[in-house]
C-alpha cells in the first residue's frame, strides 16, 4: 500500500459532538442548511449521538468498493489517493450502488428531476492540491485525522496499545469488507454504535465476481453442448431421411 | 352480436382507463418528480419498476428461448407451430422491459452510456449487454413475421432464404445470452451479503434465478396461447399445453429441492418459522409458486382442460412475482429500516406497460401469421372458436 493513498481515522472516544466537521463539510460542498442528524443527500457527514458517544457517519471509502464494482457505466471508481470518487457525468441513475453499498452511504437526490448519486468524495480536489479534508480540519479535539492510511493504522494500533483498557481492542475499517480507508477506534464496542458486523472479511466484490467468473466456463460448455445437441438432432434426421429414401424404391419394385 | 359488442367495448372501456392512469402517472414522474411519482426513498432505491417490471417481465420471457431451443436445436417439432408465438412473447417482454427504463432511470437520456462505457465487474453491466444482445437475437427470430408481409416477391424470398440460414446460429445464441442474463439478474442480489434477509440471500441466487425462469417462461406461453384460442380464434393442438404443463412439475421440484437445500447450506433454516412478516411472504411465495402449482398440474381435471391449465399458470406466475419480489424488495427492508409500498403510479406505469404488450400480441395475431397452422380467422367465427370458454 503506497503512502499516497490517504484515509482518515476517527476516535471516538475523542469526539464532542460540537458539529464543526458538518458545518465545514456543509460550507465547503456549497450544501444548504444545518449540520442534519443523519447522511442525506445534502449531509456527506453526520454525527450521530449514541448514548453519551458521538458517532461521525460519512462514506469509509472502501479499499475494493461495491459500489464502484456495481455500477455499469463505471461513474464510481477508487482513485490512488484513497477517495471513491463518483461522476455524475456518466451516471445514468440505475442507484444499483445505493443497494451495494454494505453500509447505505450512497443517497439520492429524490427532490431533483434530474437527480444524482450524492456521497463523500473525501474532499478529493483538496486533497490532490496537497491539502487535508475539511472535516479533519475543523476538527477542534483531533477525533478525525487526516493521513496517510497507512500512518493512521499505526496510529490507531499506538493508541490502543498505550492506552491499556480504555479503547476496544479492534479498528473497525482495517479488515472490514477487505479494509476501508476511514477508519475508527473506539471504548465502546462497535456493535453498540450501529456499527455493522462486516458480511466479508474480504472484499465484497468478489462476490459478484465469482459468479461473473462462470461467464466464459457457461458459453464455451453450454455453447458446445448446444452444437453437439444440435448435430445430433441433425444426424438423426439424415438417417432417417436416407433410410427412408432407401426403402422407397424396394417398395416401389 | 349485441354482446360480442359489449364485450370488446368493456375491454376498451378498461384499456382506456389504463393509458389514462398511465399517462397521468407518467406526467407525474417527469415533471413533478420522484416524491410524486414513487414511494422510492434512500432506504428503499428499488422498488416495483425493478422488482416486477424488469425482474418478472425477463422471468416470464424465458418461454421464448427454452421454446426456440427445443424446436430448433432439440428438433422437437412437435412444438414448431408455437415456436413463433413463443419467440414473440419473449420479444414483447423485452421490449417492454427495455422500455420501463425510461421510467424506472434517474437520468434517463443517459441510457445508452453502458454501451461505450464499460465496467466488467459490474454484474448489471454484464445483464444489460445481455439483454440488449438477446433483444436483438429475439427481434432477428421474429422478423419472418414481417419479411413475409414484403409484397415484392424476390426480396422477399432473399430475405426469408438469408434468415433460414443464420436461424439455428441466432437460436444457440439466444439460449446462451438468455442462460447468462437470466441467472445474473440473480447475480445481481450477490453483493448484498448481509443487508439481505437470509431467507433470501443466496451466494446461488443465478442458479436460483435461472431455475425458476424457465418453468415461469412455459407458465407465462401456457396463458398467452389459452388466451390466443379463447379470445383470438387461435387453434392449436391442445396436447401442447398440456405437454408445456407436464415440464412444469418437475423444473418446479428441481427448484424446490435447490432452494430448500441452499437455505440450509446457508444457515438460514432457523428463520423458516420465525413470528415475523418475512416468514409470511416467505412461505406465501412457497405456497402460490411451488405447492400450488406442483398439486394443481398434477389434478386430472386442471391437466385435461385447457381453462384448468390457465388457472394453475396464472397462481404460478403469481407466486413467480411474490418471489421476485421478495428478493428485490421485501428482504431488504429489515436491514434498511425501510417499509415500501409501491404508489398507485408505480403501478399504473407497470400496468401499462404490460397492457401495451398485450395489445401489441393481439395485433400480432390478428394482422401476421403468428400461428402458421390458422389462416387469418374471420371475425364473424371469432366467439365461436372456444367453446369451452361459454361463460
Amino acid at each position: 500500500m503506497s503512502k499516497k493513498s490517504k484515509g482518515l481515522l476517527i476516535d471516538i472516544t475523542k469526539c464532542i459532538g460540537c458539529l464543526q466537521c458538518s458545518a465545514a463539510c456543509k460550507t465547503g460542498h456549497k450544501q444548504p442548511g444545518d449540520p442534519e442528524p443523519t447522511l442525506s443527500a445534502t449531509a456527506f457527514t453526520a454525527v450521530e449521538p449514541r448514548g453519551d458517544k458521538f458517532v461521525r457517519r460519512m462514506c469509509l471509502h472502501c479499499e475494493d468498493p461495491s459500489c464502484a464494482s456495481a455500477c455499469p457505466v463505471g461513474a464510481i471508481i477508487k482513485t490512488a489517493q484513497g477517495a471513491v470518487r463518483y461522476d455524475g457525468a456518466k451516471c445514468i441513475g440505475c442507484r444499483y450502488c445505493m443497494i451495494a453499498c454494505p453500509f447505505s452511504v450512497p443517497k439520492y437526490e429524490w427532490n431533483k428531476l434530474a437527480p444524482y448519486v450524492t456521497k463523500c468524495d473525501m474532499c478529493a480536489e483538496r486533497v490532490l492540491a496537497g491539502n487535508q479534508a475539511l472535516c479533519s480540519e475543523a476538527c477542534p479535539t483531533g477525533a478525525t485525522l487526516f493521513g496517510s492510511r497507512e500512518d493512521l493504522l499505526m496510529e490507531a494500533h499506538k493508541r490502543i496499545v498505550e492506552n491499556p483498557g480504555v479503547y476496544v481492542p479492534r479498528i473497525y475499517g482495517e479488515k472490514e469488507v477487505g479494509g476501508t480507508s476511514v477508519l475508527y477506534i473506539s471504548d465502546v464496542p462497535f456493535e453498540k454504535l450501529g456499527f455493522i458486523e462486516s458480511p466479508l472479511n474480504q472484499p465484497m466484490p468478489t462476490l459478484s465476481a465469482a459468479a461473473l467468473g462462470e461467464v466464459p466456463t457457461v458459453v464455451t460448455i453450454g455453447g458446445s453442448l448446444l452444437a453437439g445437441l444440435y448435430w445430433i438432432t441433425q444426424r438423426r434426421r439424415e438417417v432417417a431421411a436416407a433410410e427412408s429414401a432407401e426403402r422407397e424404391p424396394k417398395e416401389r419394385s | 352480436m349485441s354482446q360480442i359488442m359489449k364485450k370488446i367495448t368493456l375491454w376498451r372501456a378498461i384499456s382506456a382507463v389504463i393509458f389514462a392512469a398511465g399517462i397521468w402517472a407518467t406526467y407525474l414522474r417527469f415533471f413533478a418528480g420522484w416524491r410524486a411519482a414513487t414511494n422510492l426513498s434512500d432506504g428503499q432505491p428499488w422498488g416495483i419498476w425493478v422488482g416486477v417490471a424488469t425482474l418478472c417481465g425477463v422471468g416470464l420471457s424465458a418461454g421464448g428461448f427454452a421454446i426456440a431451443g427445443a424446436v430448433y436445436l432439440l428438433g422437437m417439432e412437435r412444438y414448431h407451430p408455437i415456436s413463433r408465438a413463443a419467440v414473440m412473447i419473449a420479444f414483447l417482454g423485452y421490449l417492454s422491459v427495455i422500455a420501463g427504463y425510461a421510467w424506472e432511470l434517474g437520468l434517463p437520456w443517459n441510457f445508452w452510456h453502458p454501451l461505450v462505457m464499460w465496467n466488467r465487474k459490474s454484474v448489471l453491466f454484464e445483464v444489460v449487454w445481455c439483454i440488449i444482445l438477446y433483444t436483438t437475437v429475439l427481434a432477428l427470430e421474429f422478423s419472418p413475421a414481417l419479411l413475409e408481409k414484403i409484397p415484392h416477391q424476390r426480396i422477399r424470398e432473399l430475405a426469408l432464404e438469408w434468415h433460414h440460414r443464420i436461424l439455428i446460429a441466432l437460436v444457440l445464441v439466444g439460449v446462451l445470452l438468455s442462460s447468462l442474463h437470466q441467472s445474473f439478474l440473480g447475480g445481481l442480489f450477490i453483493i448484498f451479503k448481509g443487508k439481505e434477509y437470509p431467507l433470501w440471500y443466496s451466494s446461488y441466487q443465478t442458479t436460483l434465478f435461472y431455475l425458476s425462469a424457465i418453468p415461469a417462461g412455459f407458465a407465462m406461453v401456457i396463458i398467452a396461447l389459452y388466451l390466443s384460442m379463447r379470445s383470438l380464434g387461435v387453434k392449436i393442438d391442445t396436447g401442447i399445453l398440456k405437454d408445456f404443463s407436464r415440464v412444469i412439475t418437475p423444473l418446479l421440484v428441481i427448484f424446490a429441492l435447490f432452494r430448500f437445500v441452499d437455505l440450509g447450506r446457508q444457515g438460514a433454516t432457523h428463520y423458516l418459522f420465525l413470528a415475523r412478516p418475512e416468514t409470511f411472504y416467505f412461505w406465501l411465495e412457497i405456497a402460490l409458486l411451488i405447492v400450488a402449482p406442483v398439486v394443481l398440474f398434477n389434478l386430472k381435471k386442471v391437466r385435461e382442460t385447457p381453462i384448468g391449465l390457465y388457472w394453475a399458470s396464472a397462481v404460478m406466475v403469481m407466486g413467480f412475482i411474490t418471489h421476485r419480489v421478495n428478493v428485490s424488495i421485501t428482504a431488504l427492508e429489515r436491514a434498511t429500516g425501510t417499509h415500501y409500498v409501491p404508489k398507485w403510479s408505480e403501478m399504473a406505469v407497470t400496468i401499462m406497460l404490460v397492457a401495451a404488450a398485450v395489445i401489441a400480441f393481439r395485433l400480432a395475431v390478428l394482422h401476421l401469421k403468428i400461428f402458421p397452422r390458422v389462416e387469418r380467422v374471420e371475425p364473424r367465427t371469432r366467439w365461436l372458436a372456444e367453446p369451452a370458454s361459454a361463460d
